[in-house]
This record gives structure tokens, C-alpha cells and sequence, in this order.
């Protein structure tokens, strides 16, 4: 797999303590945590919960193709989940950063992995699900957690070559 | 009951609602409080495992297991034995694979949980006594990297856990108190 489109395999992430409700209605309320980072990007689930009291055969939405996600650096680069031209797995010229990848997708949301780091300054998540009646919500956290964050994260054999 | 008026209909059931048992998963109505731990439990010149941002709720914790190979090796199994929840891994006497990944918690009382006794009888009998443990999502790259999602029903007691083998945990783990509901 490309580097842009997961984290180092040879490094432990660091952790940003924070889960973010991005939003919230009657019946789901989305959030992003388990914010893992490293010098390249970081991952993070997309989470949908539903009301407790929602009955169970309610249709599973199909949330990456119905939910709208952006994430939005400080610096005015922008990331979504929009369809839109792909790099191709076997270029080996990296995409520009920010790239929303995601990698496991489910029912109750997804794993994503964002391809680069924020600048310091505000580190937004917004999403829209018009299909949910979830209207364009957003949330922010200080980039500099995860700026922190990529600083602790570890490699695992920093000797160049295997024994 | 006169001959214009329609008869009347039988009252339906009200609805179930399924819920899957709190042993099972994390509470779906709770946003985690998130301890930020990052920690290599083990590391050799081929393999290492890391553990990272546990994230805590009333009834229990999930974190994220990192299984990395350093290279591949032709020949070995290189998933860890992730897939190998529902029984592929144990040989016909009931023995675990040599490379099936042998994965625990320990509280301080002396209580523990590990994937070596998984149930799948989710909805029969009753919850089992926590702690238990789950492995809930997985997900590969290249055979070298594997990240796991891990499920502990039950919570510590305030106190240091059992020291794992390396590491450096970036703050003491705290109890669920910090997780918020989504719906007041």
C-alpha cells in the first residue's frame, strides 16, 4: 500500500486525548475519536451511534457514500469524502496533503486515515447527512495536540536493517 | 360493535428493541473519556506490539492493539492469529497455534481477561463476571502491520495496573469518570 494512504507500519502512534461530538439530533450523534498520529497523518474513527431507542430494523445507512465529511486546517487546506479523482495506488509521487482515506467502513461508521498534518491553529471536522436529517455540524480541537501527538510517536526499530 | 364500524384489530406487540449485551461492545448513548497511553508492550528484531489511547466507559474500555512484523517472513504466519477469534488457531487437542497472539489484561485485585476464552453465545445465558475481553475490529496492511481493536468489559479499580513489559504510559489510566452521554 502507498504511504499516503496509511501510517508508518514501523511506528507506534501517539494519542490525542480528545473524542469529538461533531453531532448530535434526536436520533444519531457522530463522533471522531481514537485519534492516533504520526509524522505522516493520522487515523481516526468515524463513529455513528444511534439513539438507543431507535428500533434495530431501521435500514443501516451506508454512512461513507451518505455522510458528507470534511476535516479543515487552519490554513485554509480542506479534505473531504466527496468522490473525486483518486491517486493511483502504483504513483509514486504522493498526493498533496490533506487526503480523507478511508479504510473499513461499516453500519456504525469507519476507520479513516488523513493523509498529513495540520498546521497549529484550529482543526476542524464538519459533516452533513441530509439523509439522517443531520444538519452541516462541526466540531474543532487544537491542532497542536496532534502536532504534540506525531512528536511522541515511536519507532520501533530505529536501526536501519534487520538483524 | 354495530355493522358499519370496522372490527376491531388486534393490538400489536410494541416493538423490541435489540441491543446487543454491554459485555459485547461499548455503550452506544456514551462519548469515551480517552486516556492517552501509548505504549510498546513487547519488541523483538522481527516483531513488536504496541498498544495505544484507551478509551473509557462506565462499563468498560477498548483500546488499539498494533501488531507489526519488521519483514516478512515466508513460511510463518504473519496475521498474528488476529483471524483466528473463532477457533482456526486451536489445534484439535485444544491447543492455541505457537503463533496464535496470546493477549491479556490484569487489574491490580488480581482479576484478568484474555482472548485465550472467547464466548459467542452473545444473547444466552448471563453476562459473564467481568473482566472479559474482545477483539473487535482488525484490519491488515502489507502481511507487516495489523491494527486491532480490543474490548475490556469491566473496569480496574483505582491503582496502578500491572506493569506491562516496556513502554511509557503518557498518564495514569482513569476510570470511565470523564465519559459524557451523547443524549442527556
Amino acid at each position: 500500500m502507498p504511504a499516503w494512504s496509511r501510517g508508518p507500519v514501523d511506528m507506534v502512534p501517539g494519542v490525542v486525548p480528545v473524542a469529538l461530538l461533531v453531532a448530535r439530533t434526536d436520533t444519531h450523534a457522530v463522533l471522531i475519536d481514537g485519534l492516533l498520529v504520526y509524522p505522516t497523518g493520522f487515523d481516526f474513527d468515524l463513529a455513528v451511534r444511534r439513539h438507543p431507542g431507535l428500533p434495530r430494523d431501521h435500514p443501516d445507512p451506508r454512512v461513507w457514500h451518505e455522510l458528507w465529511l470534511e476535516v479543515r486546517f487552519a490554513d485554509g487546506r480542506r479534505a473531504d469524502n466527496g468522490p473525486g479523482p483518486w491517486p493511483h495506488p502504483d504513483d509514486d509521487r504522493p498526493p498533496d496533503p490533506p487526503l480523507l482515506y478511508q479504510s473499513v467502513s461499516g453500519p456504525d461508521g469507519g476507520h479513516v486515515w488523513l493523509w498529513g498534518l495540520p498546521p497549529p491553529g484550529p482543526l476542524t471536522f464538519a459533516c452533513h447527512w441530509p439523509a439522517e436529517q443531520i444538519p452541516p455540524s462541526q466540531a474543532a480541537l487544537d491542532a497542536g495536540l496532534v502536532l504534540a501527538a506525531a512528536a511522541r510517536a515511536q519507532t520501533l526499530w530505529p536501526d536501519p536493517s534487520p538483524p | 360493535m354495530s355493522a358499519s364500524e370496522p372490527p376491531e384489530l388486534p393490538q400489536e406487540p410494541p416493538e423490541v428493541v435489540y441491543r446487543r449485551p454491554a459485555w459485547v461492545e461499548p455503550p452506544a448513548d456514551l462519548v469515551p473519556g480517552i486516556v492517552p497511553v501509548e505504549l510498546i508492550l513487547a519488541r523483538t528484531p522481527q516483531r513488536a506490539i504496541g498498544l495505544s489511547g484507551i478509551r473509557a466507559y462506565p462499563t468498560g474500555f477498548g483500546c488499539t492493539l498494533h501488531l507489526r512484523l519488521r519483514e516478512d517472513i515466508p513460511g510463518e504466519q504473519s496475521n498474528f492469529g488476529v483471524f483466528n477469534m473463532f477457533g482456526d488457531g486451536v489445534d484439535p487437542a485444544g491447543e492455541f497455534a505457537d503463533y496464535y497472539l496470546r493477549f491479556g489484561v490484569g487489574f491490580a485485585d488480581g482479576r484478568k481477561a484474555t482472548n485465550l476464552n472467547q464466548r459467542h453465545d452473545f444473547d444466552e445465558g448471563p453476562a459473564p463476571d467481568p473482566p472479559t475481553l474482545w477483539l473487535v475490529r482488525w484490519e491488515g496492511y502489507d502481511r507487516l502491520a495489523w491494527e486491532v481493536d480490543v474490548w475490556v468489559y469491566g473496569l480496574p479499580r483505582r491503582g496502578r495496573w500491572p506493569s506491562w513489559s516496556s513502554g511509557r504510559p503518557a498518564a495514569s489510566p482513569s476510570p470511565g469518570s470523564r465519559s459524557t452521554p451523547a443524549w442527556s
